[in-house]
């Protein structure tokens, strides 16, 4: 089976060798989900629906885009463990995998015990147990929807990792938040009256940076979430924003508009050591880092609009990276470098693109029509943005890279954007 | 990379592994933003400023993802530079804006690009360097649910004087 679901995986990757230029829009296909039947675990009595591990499960592994769930409602019998598994009932159910849990509760502790079942090799993958209080609920579900994760798709989850946000509260209220990466537990870590844009989270997992205004002009902060420090690290004349960490959180790109337009700088994270990275008589902003450290991408509007291009740090050789469309925003790289996600104006509609950097085949992933700032989930198999739509709150969402799957991330009724991921580590 | 390093920036350096938040040393300093007594208001002709046709004019509008100050603005533009030559006490802000279709950093950057072709058009008609500073607040006050025209609105540059 596993090696079934990474041939299906690997039908993004084989679009590397069509070296067609059109564009492809893909908008919420449903090819290459497995089936799979998660079944209520027995005496899962958390306190409310939300906190039951089964819905969590259900939750993450449709979000990913790789699992299609299966409804148990109005099953008579369910198993409680791998010994009662009617193979045929599921079978006929079309169930490709079983989850199987149970929670042992003690006092305030719980004990969750789990078995992931192939249904057409009748056989168990896998089976683990969990312990820890009744309050980290969720984060065992999140842990058990990483091993199945991994086991069929052969990467890590990310289901335990966090996302940091802006929420809007009102005009003169603003909140960096942070929570699970499903939106649960959101903790306020900065509270500003001004606007706050561009939250970075560091590769370290220790720091997010972001810009704030409240000093009546951009300038850039970096939150320390360990110690909950706050620091000014630039403040220069001009605006100062767009924060990039480097891969090993030392330094910092960001953009000053010191000398008039938007120019690249390279910094300490300290605020020392500035130097400008470019020189050009256009707009440069939206710097971000290449993984591996050698270059920095970024958009500019040398050519018109805005186009991404990237900078060779060692030769310090620009090249264009973007050719379709008139406008082309906000990159971000997918942990392996070989991915770039952006934001496209597709006839006035702005829509989450990738592109493969080896094809340069581009796909559209959503439909728009105001989509803004994407950035890959820490394994690449998922991308974050915020959506605009004229009648509702301004909102998080994930698409997956696999099957497209597009899922609200439930952050409440407030409106939330400017999203950043944090690393896997974290 | 570029090597070549900014006296403005030396600052930086000095700062770097303390703590305390960085000033910028080449900001306007408040000393002169306070300065504007009731004489100085005078010689700037506060009462033109505020009934001027021309200078009441305070915002310059621009097209979608453009940042050409259009020909029907270049009347106030220029006005506001040749006040700014009559009156080198005065100071101002220009202050770009974009609507909120797009990125809030490349808005930012647009903004900015539309505050400084404004402060081009006034240096050539007089206005002094040091008498405007460009700011831009992007798409950050803008109507995040504008229609259509509506949106017009967002993409301007407001022009304000420091003794106001």
């Amino acid at each position: 089976m596993k090696s079934l679901t990474k041939t299906l995986f690997l039908i993004l990757f084989l679009l590397q060798t069509v070296h067609a230029i059109e564009v492809i829009d893909i908008l919420g296909g449903k090819a290459n989900e497995l089936a799979v039947a998660v079944i209520p675990f027995s005496d899962d009595d958390a306190d409310n629906e939300k906190n039951q591990i089964h819905n969590v499960i259900k939750s993450d592994l449709s979000r990913s885009g790789f699992f299609r769930i299966i409804k148990t409602e109005g099953v008579k019998s369910l198993p409680a463990n791998s010994d009662q598994v009617d193979y045929t009932f599921w079978s006929g159910l079309k169930a490709e995998l079983l989850v199987i849990g149970r929670v042992e509760k003690n006092d305030q502790q719980i004990k969750v015990t789990y078995d992931l079942i192939d249904v057409f090799k009748e056989k168990l993958i896998i089976s683990t147990e969990y312990n820890g209080s009744l309050k980290q609920a969720r984060q065992i579900g999140h842990q058990i929807s990483n091993v199945i994760y991994e086991k069929i798709t052969g990467t890590p989850g990310v289901f335990h990792t966090k996302i940091g946000y802006v929420q809007k509260v009102n005009n003169n209220k603003f909140h960096l938040n942070v929570s699970d990466m499903d939106g649960f537990n959101p903790k306020s870590v900065v509270i500003s009256n001004q606007p706050i844009i561009s939250t970075r989270w560091s590769p370290d997992g220790e720091k997010i940076a972001y810009v704030s205004f409240e000093k009546k002009k951009p300038v850039i902060f970096v939150q320390n979430l360990k110690t909950g420090d706050r620091k000014l690290v630039a403040n220069f004349k001009g605006n100062n924003s767009s924060p990039a960490w480097s891969p090993d959180s030392k330094k910092l790109a960001i953009v000053l508009t010191y000398n008039a337009f938007s120019q690249i700088y390279v910094m300490d994270v300290d605020g020392g050591n500035v130097q400008q990275l470019m020189r050009s008589r256009s707009i440069d902003t939206e710097p971000v880092w290449a993984p591996d450290g050698k270059s920095i991408f970024f958009v500019s509007d040398r050519g018109g609009g805005p186009q991404i291009y990237t900078i060779d740090l060692a030769t310090e050789q620009v090249r264009r990276v973007t050719f379709e469309g008139k406008y082309n925003v906000s990159p971000r790289l997918s942990p392996d470098g070989k991915l770039l996600t952006f934001i496209t104006n597709d006839n006035g509609s702005y829509k989450v693109a990738v592109q493969n950097l080896v094809s340069n085949q581009v796909m559209r992933l959503t439909k728009g029509k105001n989509d803004e700032a994407p950035v890959f989930s820490p394994n690449g198999h998922m991308v974050l943005y915020t959506v605009k739509e004229s009648d509702k709150v301004t909102a998080l969402k994930t698409v997956s890279l696999n099957g497209f799957k597009q899922l609200l991330i439930d952050t409440g009724p407030l409106s939330n954007q400017e999203a950043t991921w944090s690393p896997i580590d974290f | 990379m570029n090597k070549l390093f900014y006296a403005g920036f030396a600052f930086a350096v000095l700062a770097g592994c303390s703590s305390t938040p960085l000033n910028d040393a080449n900001a306007p300093s408040d000393a002169k933003a306070g300065a504007a007594s009731g004489s100085e208001s005078g010689e700037l002709s506060l009462d033109k400023l505020r009934s001027d046709s021309l200078l009441t004019q305070r915002s310059i509008y621009f097209d979608f993802d453009k940042f050409e100050v259009k020909p029907e603005y270049l009347d106030v533009v220029n006005a506001h530079a040749r006040y700014a030559a009559d009156h080198p006490a005065a100071k101002m802000t220009l202050k770009g804006h974009a609507d909120y279709r797009g990125s809030h950093e490349y808005n930012l950057a647009l903004g900015q690009k539309r505050s400084v072709s404004v402060k081009d058009v006034m240096n050539t008609s007089g206005a002094n360097d040091s008498q405007i500073e460009t700011v831009s607040y992007g798409e950050e006050e803008a109507n995040q649910n504008c229609q259509g025209k509506e949106c017009d609105q967002d993409r301007r540059v407001d022009i304000s004087y420091e003794v106001e």
